[in-house]
């Protein structure tokens, strides 16, 4: 299997307890205002070493999200009220922002380049999770779509990068679903690993300015089939 | 990395004053007037940038979604340096898109009303109405504004306005603007059509060279 497509989903808060965690004393406050690796940056689920592609693979990252928030009214901050509908269920207001949820961003590095930028070329926060939803519902739909993908060449590193600005660090409760309620950090990658040979002919395409995707390696393949005959 | 989607997310959520350049835990809602014109980049309330938002003479601009909060009356308009991009049919002046035909998020509620201590929000998830095709371009050396705009004004409430773009730097930014004299849709896919032809008229030309200076040794 030489392209394959691959997930990772991110859980910001690190359970103490046994996952899932059943109990709001049970999450770990996750580090608000600062930005985090959500492979190894110490909170949550982590991996073993930096994301990076060796020298016989191409990763196209198609998609990145993490949680949304609802704007709200400041003069709610001291309700204290949890909502009641959808994916918002259980939500809790974050005190003195009138926003509900965390105000999420996730940003891609590739090496120690920033891939989102703001219109002056400061680097900025990345995606808002608002913009691109994780989990997806009727409540909260992507504005936005990440075309052209992302290109990880072979021996680049790359991350994908959180940030939260609530104003608590641990903000939320456990009431209601424990993926989307208040209590949750996430954050989703999706990509394409392509190995071996399918890499090199990823590597033609994008020296002939082909967008890198599984239909176009194979159309490569087929027309390297058909000059020689077959 | 010569085309790179990008956007951008205004929220009137400021620390220390009515704008700042970064976010913090510590913003506070900055009231937003009615009827008054805000540039999200540098209007001086919300997160800001650091300058117009402008393209260098290597860089093309392609604006492909505009949207912000729907509720407070509000719409959010383009301007290419002083030309408004929305207009009403007597070419007057107008706010722009409304946030109800443009919502950002997509699926939220259309609004809220406020009894109290407690929040009640429309039982709705309003979806788009309105899709930004064709794109707007945005040449370079043009200053662009994004205008948020609220009939009812914002004192309280956090209202936000979000733009999708693609930014095209270096030869793709070349190649967006040949593009755009061959009167053909800038997008990525026709940029790298455009590479592909490139590509293909060079190899025909390498073929037909080596074949002529075959033939004349022969």
């Amino acid at each position: 299997m030489s392209m394959r497509s691959q997930v990772y989903a991110w859980n910001g808060n690190s359970f103490a307890g046994a996952a899932p965690a059943a109990a709001a004393g049970d999450f770990v406050n996750t580090q608000a205002g600062i930005q985090t690796s959500i492979f190894i940056g110490g909170f949550g689920n982590n991996i073993t070493k930096p994301a990076e592609t060796t020298a016989t693979e191409f990763v196209v990252i198609e998609d990145v999200a993490c949680t949304p928030s609802l704007a709200a009214d400041v003069a709610t901050t001291t309700a204290g009220a949890a909502l009641a509908v959808g994916q918002l269920a259980g939500w809790t207001v974050v005190a003195g922002t009138a926003m509900w949820g965390p105000r999420a961003y996730v940003q891609v590095r590739i090496n120690t380049t920033d891939y989102f930028l703001n219109p002056d070329n400061v680097t900025n926060d990345g995606i808002p999770g608002t913009g691109s939803p994780y989990p997806r519902s009727l409540d909260f739909q992507p504005s936005f779509n990440l075309y052209p993908d992302v290109y990880v060449l072979p021996g680049q590193v790359w991350d994908v990068r959180y940030t939260a600005y609530c104003a608590a660090t641990n903000w939320g409760t456990t009431v209601g679903n424990s993926l989307t309620n208040g209590n949750a950090h996430n954050a989703f990658c999706k990509y394409t690993l392509y190995d071996g040979p399918d890499a090199l002919i990823a590597n033609k395409l994008l020296e002939m300015g082909i967008s890198i995707n599984p239909g176009n390696v194979d159309w490569y393949k087929r027309s390297l089939l058909s000059a020689q005959g077959m | 990395m010569s085309m790179r989607s990008q956007v951008y997310e205004w929220a009137n959520l400021a620390t220390g004053g009515n704008s700042s350049l970064q976010r913090a835990t510590t913003d506070t809602v900055v009231a937003v007037p009615a009827n008054v014109s805000t540039d999200i980049f540098i209007g001086g309330i919300g997160n800001n940038i650091t300058k117009p938002a402008e393209t260098t003479a290597t860089q093309f601009i392609v604006i492909e979604d505009i949207s912000c909060s729907p509720y407070l009356a509000g719409s959010v308009q383009v301007r290419i340096n002083t030309t408004d991009y929305f207009q009403n049919p007597d070419v007057t002046q107008m706010n722009g898109v409304p946030g109800l035909a443009s919502p950002y998020p997509r699926g939220s509620p259309s609004g809220f009303t406020q009894a109290g201590a407690a929040t009640t929000y429309n039982p709705d998830n309003l979806l788009k109405s309105f899709d930004l095709y064709p794109d707007v371009y945005v040449l370079p050396g043009q200053v662009f504004q994004i205008l948020y705009t609220t009939v009812q004004g914002a004192p309280t409430q956090v209202v936000q306005a979000f733009v999708k773009y693609t930014l095209y730097d270096g030869p793709d930014a070349l190649i967006a603007n040949k593009l755009l004299e061959l009167g053909v849709t800038i997008n990525p896919n026709n940029v790298d059509w455009y590479k592909r032809s490139l590509i293909e008229q060079q190899t025909r030309s390498a073929v037909a060279a080596t074949a002529a200076a075959a033939g004349g040794q022969a």
